[in-house]
Order: C-alpha cells, then sequence, then structure tokens
C-alpha cells in the first residue's frame, strides 16, 4: 500500500495520508518511500475532509468509516478472514467487513471473482501489485547451473500455520539429491535442515537472495497475490509450489514452475530432486520464469491502474445498502451457528476430559505427588500431546 | 522497430490485416456515426482501408505526430476532419481532444494500440468512459498481450497481458464486449489460372491466445461481431526486408570489427609510447569479445 501511496503522490498529483488506525501503531520507517508521505493518527484525520478512504485491512475497516469522505473503499489483499482457524472469533469478525456495502479494490482476480459471487451487486476494481524493477532487476538471460546442488530458498514465518514454512523443510530433508536451503524468516532463526538462514532483509537484499537461488519452495495454505515466487521469477528462479489462491495468476505447471499437490511432502522432494537432477528442465522453467516476469507490470503502471481506479470510485454512485445487508445478516447467521457448534464440542470434550481431569488433581496432593513422580511424567507427556 | 508500430504502406501485410481488421470491426459503427473520434490514429492507413471511401460525416483524429497526422486528415474519408495533434498521456492533451469534440454526441471512439504507449492512461480511460456514458458514444479500444511477444517493445510504456486487460475491464462501465484477436496462419493452393478460393472457416480452440484483447462499450456495442481476415503474405517484400536487415548487420558488424582493431593499433600505440617515455601504460590494451 505504501508504494502505491508514493506512486500516487509521486506520478499522479494525489495527497495522500496514512493513517494508524491504532494509536500505538508505529509506522515502519524502513519501507521504502513512507518518509515522503504524511502518517497521521485517527484524532488528526478526523478533522480531514477526504475523497476517498480506504481501509487496507478487516481491522481498519471500522476506523475508517469513522474518518468523514466522500466515499469510503476496502482494499482487499487476501479474504482475509481465512487467516485464522474455524474456532478462531476473528475469522468471523474479518469476513463480515466483506459484507459491507463498499467499493472494492482487489489485488488478485481470485478474490475479486469470489466476492463477485458472493455478493453480486458489487463490482471489484482489480489492482494486482506491481514490481519495482529497479530492484528485482532481471539477469538477461538465466545463467545455467552446473552441478551444484540444488539451491532452494524457503520465504515465511514458519510460526504461521499457513504458511507451510514446516511442511517445506521437510520436503527439503526427504531429498535424495544434494541441496543448498536458505530460509527467510522474521526471526533469521535456524531451522533444522537449514544450511543458511537468513532475518529480515531489504528489498534489495531479498532480491539478492532470490538471484542466489535455482528455486523458490512456498507451500503456502493461503495467499493473496502470492508475491514472493514471482519476486523470485524476476530473479531468474523458477518455483515449486502448491496450487494456492493467486499461483493461477502467473504460474504455469512446467512452464515457469512446478506445482505439486498439498499435504505431499514426498511428491514435493520429488519435483525438488527431479530439477537437481535434470538441469535441461530446470533451466527451461527458469527461463520461462524470467518470461514470464518480463509481462509482469511494473510498480509505475500499477500505480497509474491505481489512480484510474480511485478515481472510478470517486465517480462510481454509492452502493445500495440492502443486498449487502441481507448477506452481512445471512453470514452472520453462519458465524454464530459456527461459533455454536465448536461450543458444543468443547463442552463434550470437557465433559469426556473430566475423569482424566480428576486424577490430575488427585495426582497433585501432596502424599500421591511424591508416590506418582513417574507416573505423573508419563501423563504430562499424554497431556502434552492431546493440547497439541 | 518503427516498422511495427507505425503502420505505413510498407508495413507487412501480416501486421496491417490485424490492424485493418480491427478497424473493419468498427467501420460500421463508425460511417453510420455523426462523429467518429480516433485516438491514435497514425497516418490513417489502416481506417482508410477499413473504411473504404465511405466515412461518417465528422472524424477527429488525434494522434502525437503531426507528420502522420497530416497524412490521416488527407486519406481519411470524412465529410469533415479536424485534426489534433496531441500527447494523450497528459491532461491538457485529453483537454484538447475534448475541446475538439466540443458537444457531439451519439459517436463512436476508436482508440486501438494506444493505450500501452501512455506513461499514464489515467486521463485518456477516464475521457472514453465518460463519452460512453454521458455522450452516447460508442467506444472500441485494444491493447496488445505483450505477455505473449517475445520481443520487449521499446515503444511501449506499459506491458500488457490478461491480467492488465482484466484490471482495465474492471474500469469500464459494466455493460461492455470484450473480443479477443487470434492470430490465424494459413496456406493457399491455386491452380493456374484460377482464383484462389475463401479459406474456409475454422473453429478457434479454447487454448487459443490472443494477439490483442479488444473492448467495446457504449450504446451501440452490442453491434461488435466476430470477423476475420486473412490477406496473401508479402513474400517477395519480406524477402526484401529480411536481406536488406541481413546485409545491414553484416555491414554494421564489419564496420565494428574494423573500429575495434583500429582503436586497439592505437591503444597499442599510445601504451609503447608511453613506455618509451618511461612511464606505466594507462590502462592495459582493451579485449573485446
Amino acid at each position: 500500500m505504501v508504494e502505491h501511496a508514493r506512486q500516487l503522490v509521486a506520478r499522479h498529483g494525489f495527497a495522500v495520508d496514512l493513517v494508524l488506525a491504532r494509536e500505538r501503531d508505529e509506522p515502519d520507517w524502513g519501507f521504502r518511500g513512507l518518509a515522503d508521505i504524511p502518517v497521521h493518527g485517527m484524532d488528526a484525520a478526523r478533522a480531514v475532509g477526504y475523497d476517498v478512504v480506504v481501509a487496507t485491512w478487516w481491522e481498519t475497516v471500522g476506523p475508517a468509516l469513522e474518518l468523514p469522505a466522500r466515499r469510503h473503499a476496502y482494499f482487499i489483499q487476501s479474504l482475509e478472514d481465512r487467516f485464522y482457524r474455524p474456532h478462531e472469533a476473528q475469522r468471523l469478525a474479518a469476513a463480515l467487513t466483506h459484507d459491507l456495502p463498499l467499493h472494492v479494490i482487489t489485488e488478485a482476480r481470485w478474490i475479486a471473482e469470489t466476492l463477485e459471487a458472493l455478493t453480486p451487486p458489487r463490482r471489484c476494481l482489480l489492482v494486482r501489485n506491481g514490481i519495482a524493477k529497479d530492484v528485482f532487476h532481471s539477469p538477461a538471460p538465466p545463467p545455467v547451473r552446473g552441478g551444484d546442488p540444488l539451491r532452494i530458498l524457503v520465504e515465511g514465518n514458519p510460526d504461521v500455520w499457513f504458511k507451510g514454512v514446516p511442511e517445506a523443510l521437510e520436503a527439503t530433508r526427504a531429498m535424495r539429491a544434494p541441496r543448498h536451503v536458505t530460509t527467510v524468516t522474521p526471526h533469521g532463526r535456524r531451522l533444522e535442515g537449514v544450511d543458511e538462514a537468513l532475518g529480515p532483509r531489504s528489498q534489495r537484499e531479498l532480491a539478492a537472495a532470490y538471484a542466489d537461488a535455482d528455486v523458490v519452495l512456498k507451500l503456502s495454505r493461503v495467499e493473496g497475490m502470492f508475491g514472493p515466487p514471482l519476486e523470485g521469477f524476476h530473479m531468474g528462479a523458477t518455483c515449486v509450489v502448491t496450487a494456492v489462491t493467486g499461483h493461477e495468476e502467473y504460474v504455469v505447471h512446467g512452464e515457469n514452475g512446478l506445482v505439486v499437490d498439498w499435504d505431499d511432502v514426498r511428491g514435493t522432494s520429488r519435483a525438488l530432486d527431479l530439477l537437481a537432477r535434470d538441469q535441461a528442465l530446470l533451466h527451461r522453467v527458469r527461463w520461462g520464469a524470467l518470461a514470464t516476469a518480463k509481462g509482469w507490470p511494473s510498480w509505475e503502471q500499477q500505480g497509474t491502474v491505481m489512480a484510474a481506479a480511485l478515481g472510478t470510485i470517486a465517480r462510481r454512485p454509492a452502493l445500495e445498502r440492502r443486498p449487502f445487508d441481507a448477506r452481512l445478516l445471512a453470514e452472520l447467521r453462519g458465524g454464530v451457528e459456527g461459533h455454536a457448534l465448536v461450543a458444543a464440542e468443547r463442552d463434550l470434550l470437557r465433559w469426556r476430559m473430566a475423569p482424566m481431569l480428576a486424577v490430575d488433581r488427585m495426582l497433585e496432593r501432596p502424599p500421591a505427588r511424591w508416590l506418582s513422580r513417574p507416573a505423573r511424567r508419563a501423563w504430562g507427556a499424554a497431556r502434552r500431546r492431546v493440547q497439541r | 522497430m518503427e516498422w511495427q508500430e507505425r503502420i505505413t504502406r510498407e508495413t507487412p501485410p501480416s501486421i496491417r490485416i490485424e490492424h485493418e481488421l480491427r478497424y473493419a470491426m468498427a467501420a460500421p459503427l463508425v460511417r453510420g456515426a455523426d462523429t467518429w473520434l480516433d485516438l491514435g490514429c497514425g497516418a490513417g492507413v489502416a481506417a482508410t482501408a477499413a473504411l473504404g471511401g465511405d466515412g461518417p460525416a465528422r472524424a477527429v483524429l488525434v494522434d502525437a505526430s503531426a507528420d502522420v497526422l497530416s497524412e490521416a486528415a488527407r486519406d481519411v474519408p470524412a465529410g469533415e476532419v479536424v485534426a489534433v495533434e496531441a500527447d494523450l498521456a497528459s491532461d491538457a492533451g485529453v483537454a484538447a481532444v475534448r475541446a475538439a469534440l466540443g458537444d457531439a454526441r451519439d459517436g463512436v471512439a476508436t482508440c486501438f494500440e494506444v493505450i500501452e504507449h501512455l506513461e499514464s492512461f489515467v486521463s485518456v480511460v477516464e475521457l472514453l468512459v465518460e463519452l460512453a456514458e454521458q455522450r452516447a458514444f460508442t467506444v472500441v479500444l485494444s491493447v496488445p498481450n505483450d505477455a505473449f511477444w517475445p520481443v520487449e517493445s521499446p515503444w511501449h510504456a506499459t506491458m500488457w497481458g490478461a491480467g492488465s486487460f482484466e484490471e482495465l475491464r474492471r474500469l469500464l462501465p459494466a455493460e461492455h464486449v470484450i473480443a479477443h484477436q487470434i492470430p490465424l496462419q494459413g496456406s493457399s493452393v491455386v491452380p493456374e489460372g484460377t482464383p484462389a478460393l475463401e479459406p474456409p472457416g475454422f473453429v478457434v480452440r479454447e487454448d487459443a491466445v490472443a494477439s490483442h484483447f479488444i473492448a467495446a462499450f457504449g450504446p451501440r456495442c452490442a453491434e461488435v461481431v466476430a470477423r476475420s481476415a486473412v490477406a496473401q503474405a508479402d513474400l517477395a517484400g519480406q524477402r526484401q526486408w529480411e536481406r536488406q536487415r541481413e546485409a545491414n548487420l553484416a555491414f554494421y558488424e564489419d564496420r565494428i570489427q574494423w573500429a575495434q582493431g583500429e582503436f586497439r593499433a592505437w591503444r597499442d600505440y599510445m601504451n609503447e609510447l608511453e613506455r618509451t617515455l618511461g612511464r606505466t601504460p594507462t590502462t592495459a590494451p582493451l579485449d573485446f569479445p
């Protein structure tokens, strides 16, 4: 979003304010171009009359609606309810924001098509993320790799369940061919089977890491526009990915990457082995990846599309509430019923665990505690397993 | 590359037919319009061929180049021709187009192979949408499928493919028609003394890749229908052009080698002189690949 803001200010004569929806938030000043854009808190922003206010994350929709503006819009970068597991309350809250009568800009076709299927009266605008072509500056032809180990880059937060980082590393460990595995994670923690663990990178450093890789391995379960393999493409790397949402925008199996099945560690490791052993195939898909990268638009182009999209939102009439209200109530009802099911299952589980909890309490008493020390150890291990 | 971007009488038939087909698709709309706006008209070669001498009452022709604009104004058939030299990437250029249109309504606007040349297409897209929504113009526009073109055009300011076209489509009015321009290949056997046969019909395969994406919107957009055109390949012209290119390439490669040899000899002489004077050669002789 910051890059869009930068483009709108620098090239299209827009006046853009970034507003922190939570007063305690601090902007990431390391982000390119952020220093050129005013950043306000909510109080300051309430005093400004905007033409368009755009929410950029489900938690910012409420604050965005508090700000006075001729039009309110929602930049949906993923269906954010999917970031949460079914039992998490935020899942419903995030989904409800999609049912508000707001003009929507999305960054992937699958999001636009899904939202239009859910709420037919709304035509979503589409503005894909561009690529900083000066930073992710492609090599002319991808260099042919010799007989070196396959260089694999795994990017993502290993603690976020839908990024699939542990699964990706498991697949690399199951490979038979020699490989060199690099991870790029928020904390740079060295994980099992990793040769090089990189922490947070600037965009240029990330580009250098991609340039050093043959393959970007991403086994995500949820993605919006799915940027990392595309950035890898620009630097001459191919990808091995799951058929996650967003991949269909640019990944073509056998043309510029390999698409593997869900939960298929063995199949993924065999795909990586294939690329490690068949240098001609590796070169072919890397060549295709670079060609795909050439066809992807720059941030400058996408800034133009964003300017046109915001202009269109300013011109289009406000959306009629009624169809959205009906959809929102249906979503709410579905969510409440889903949570009732979760609560009932939890109650049932608690009832089934009651005898075990009684044993647990008894073993905590001092005499029993001393006598049952070996048994408690085994019990603790079993309980941890149940909790997992 | 100029020959690929500007349609002239010397343009290869395969590229000319591509452009003429787009204008032929719009021609029935254009002929029936009081005002026809052609953004990026070029020399008007394809439009003139497609209209076949039967044009609208008024044509507003717009291009960034005054030279080609005068050719277009001379050749395009219309009761009245207004030529506008304008940079459509700028607000001022689009304002000049608005001024030339005056109060025109119920017209037709064509904008073929223009948007990809503009650093910013915001103003021109806004103009086209405004014409369709507020002044009952029917608009037909096209962009190329750059993603399938092996050579990156130095003339294109933006990169177009299915994704970019989808972004554009969503900026257009809800009622619109989308068409994909599909390249064809063919051949014909012609016994001596007999005329060539019309090419047979064909079915477009589902996996067909478009060379261009076309959108039409406005009150008469439904009149944009399927259309194909076939032109005889100009093998003689193609051979002439390819031989010219090969000869030019060979000539300039020879000149480069000569210049490299001269430079190397000059550098050797300079280094020899430096050594004679007891100085370290300032640079090693250049080793050209």
